[in-house]
């Protein structure tokens, strides 16, 4: 279970410039939930997903998942909590574009320096399952939109993660590319995953498994 | 169990380096250029200070010069008998050699005359008496020479005999009898050896004179004081003794080492510069790198590893290049250009090879000043972006 209690943000855009992203936000997602936050750019609903992911820290409040505060976790333990707990798919993807398809998928795997069979059985079964196989040596500079998203998203579960993190997953997508990550995003909340996506995209409103939509306007939750 | 070493941060690390080829093929090329730079200098001066020690320990204890007017002159030999009657002095000999400008190649050769029955000063000239007939060789009028010499005649296409120009004009014809091997490197480079009485033919010397008297002292502590006793007893000599011999070397060696200094000086600046280039930050590309490994779940110390490996691959692949560059263009090419600053007597001598010295001090040396340098370098400024939120680096 993820917990926000109480939980702003304010940004340092410079010493006398400060952007509240967000306030006193509460929210509890459950386990095996499917959320997707809705609202406008700058709203705050990347903020969320990364204090989620334990990638920033609030200014005041908590970030309790599973019982444990990881708002307050030393940098090396968030680390350490996003490699075994969560998979985020950035907007941009945020590959490295010069790597091999095969290579970005590793690159969660690394730190846990696995057995190179191990590791390969991870990649090939996380690569057939969001249908990237056939690129695997490809460069990801070289791959279109939609491939390299499926990239994103193999390398997001590729370590199993309980917590997959969207931000804007179909910004960069074309209508025929966005209703194919739906599909993906069925299959994941199949395996019980919890689920949050951040996003102004209409396709999401209305969908039969997403549990619950919430509103995110000017930092706060409506 | 986790393994030791992780093979997929050093995979990851060096498929980093190719990724950045270029810049990364600049930053090897100029690495291995100055490590190269640095080890030819030292490489340099070990062997010609080794040459230089070996040398001088060659030199005799004291020699004995007749001063006239501020002036070097020829000695009586019969000063020899009087300076043998000082307590401690083991031996004394009479030399008979000089200096002879071959003009065509621009060198000096030493030109040495021995008497094949007197004790000989030097032991590379008891193996000569040993190794050939001085009898045949008075007969013949024949010199032996050293490797360096016999190539510059050669060179003038002087290749059975040559023909040494007598202070009177005339010509002395003398044959070549022999090769040797000296001491040292230096001196077997430019020295002719050949029977007394022909060397006081080509340079007119009195059978009475000679050009200065050696000293064999015993006990090598009483240098000094037999030095002081010949002195005394023959006050128009110039005593010069193996310390003083030693300081007039090293004061020409401190001098070359002064220009090499300099050399040394702007190739650490030039190193420095780079250094203090990269040191001072992380281009935005690779900073964005580190932002998306933290958060996918490297922790600071995995990005740490990653750095550390990469520029150990760079510094340590240029530095082993640089050094391995440096052996070959110093004992095998004999440091051509460089080698002509160090060598700065090189007018007096002919050609010498560089004797091969290897000095683990100076790798190591250059090995500190050059590979923790360059990865402290990378590290530091990673360091700085891995500590940062991931979110503030890839937002």
């Amino acid at each position: 279970m993820i917990k926000l209690k109480n939980i702003t943000k304010i940004y340092d855009v410079s010493k006398n410039d400060k952007v509240k992203a967000l306030e006193n936000v509460n929210l509890t997602i459950k386990e095996g939930e499917l959320i997707v936050l809705k609202g406008a750019s700058g709203s705050g609903k990347s903020t969320i997903l990364s204090l989620i992911a334990a990638l920033s820290k609030p200014s005041s409040g908590e970030v309790i998942v599973d019982g444990k505060q990881i708002s307050k976790l030393p940098d090396n333990f968030a680390s350490i909590y996003r490699r075994d707990n969560i998979g985020f798919i950035f907007q941009k993807y945020n590959l490295i574009p010069t790597l091999s398809v095969k290579e970005n998928i590793l690159l969660p795997l690394v730190p846990l320096n696995p057995d190179s069979e191990e590791a390969d059985e991870k990649i090939q079964e996380v690569m057939k399952r969001f249908h990237i196989e056939h690129k695997e040596d490809s460069v990801v500079r070289n791959l279109s939109g939609g491939e390299q998203q499926r990239v994103a998203i193999a390398r997001a579960n590729v370590n199993n993660p309980k917590i997959i993190i969207a931000d804007e997953p179909t910004a960069n997508l074309d209508e025929k590319l966005s209703q194919h990550f739906l599909e993906i995003l069925r299959e994941l909340k199949s395996l019980n995953k919890t689920i949050i996506i951040a996003t102004h995209d209409p396709l999401f409103i209305g969908l039969d498994f997403v549990d619950r939509e919430i509103e995110i306007h000017n930092g706060k939750i409506v | 169990m986790r393994k030791k070493i992780n093979l997929y941060l050093i995979e990851y690390a060096i498929n980093a380096i190719l990724r950045q080829s270029y810049k990364n093929f600049f930053i090897v090329t100029v690495f291995t250029i100055l490590t190269f730079l640095l080890t030819s200098v030292f490489f340099i001066t070990n062997s010609l200070r080794y040459e230089m020690d070996s040398t001088v320990d060659t030199l005799p204890q004291i020699i004995v010069q007749k001063m006239k007017a501020g002036r070097h002159y020829d000695i009586d030999v019969n000063r020899v008998d009087k300076i043998l009657e000082i307590p401690g002095v083991s031996d004394a000999v009479a030399r008979v050699w000089g200096y002879y400008y071959f003009e065509n190649a621009g060198v000096n050769f030493s030109v040495v005359g021995i008497e094949q029955y007197e004790n000989q000063y030097k032991n590379s000239f008891v193996n000569l008496v040993k190794k050939f007939d001085f009898d045949k060789l008075k007969e013949n009028s024949s010199m032996l020479v050293g490797a360096g010499v016999k190539r510059t005649m050669e060179n003038s296409y002087y290749k059975e005999y040559f023909n040494f120009i007598k202070p009177n004009g005339t010509l002395k014809k003398v044959t070549l009898g022999g090769v040797f091997d000296g001491d040292t490197n230096l001196e077997s480079n430019d020295m002719i050896i050949m029977p007394q009485e022909i060397v006081r033919e080509i340079f007119d010397l009195d059978p009475s004179k000679a050009t200065d008297i050696v000293v064999k002292v015993a006990n090598p502590m009483e240098i000094q004081t037999v030095a002081s006793k010949i002195k005394l007893m023959f006050p128009d000599t110039r005593i010069i003794t193996t310390g003083d011999l030693k300081v007039s070397y090293q004061n020409i060696f401190d001098y070359k080492s002064g220009i090499f200094l300099a050399l040394f000086i702007v190739t650490l600046f030039t190193f420095f510069i780079i250094i203090y280039d990269k040191a001072s930050g992380v281009t935005s590309e690779e900073k964005r790198e580190i932002g998306i490994l933290k958060a996918i779940g490297w922790t600071v110390d995995d990005v740490l590893k990653e750095k550390f490996y990469e520029s150990f691959v760079i510094s340590l692949f240029s530095y082993g290049l640089g050094v391995g560059l440096s052996l070959a263009y110093v004992y095998l090419f004999q440091a051509p250009l460089l080698r002509d600053i160090f060598v700065g007597y090189s007018q007096l001598k002919t050609n010498f090879e560089l004797p091969f010295v290897f000095d683990m001090q100076t790798l190591f040396l250059v090995f500190l000043l050059s590979v923790p340098i360059y990865i402290a370098a990378t590290i530091i400024p990673s360091w700085k972006v891995a500590t940062l939120e991931a979110d503030e680096v890839i937002r």
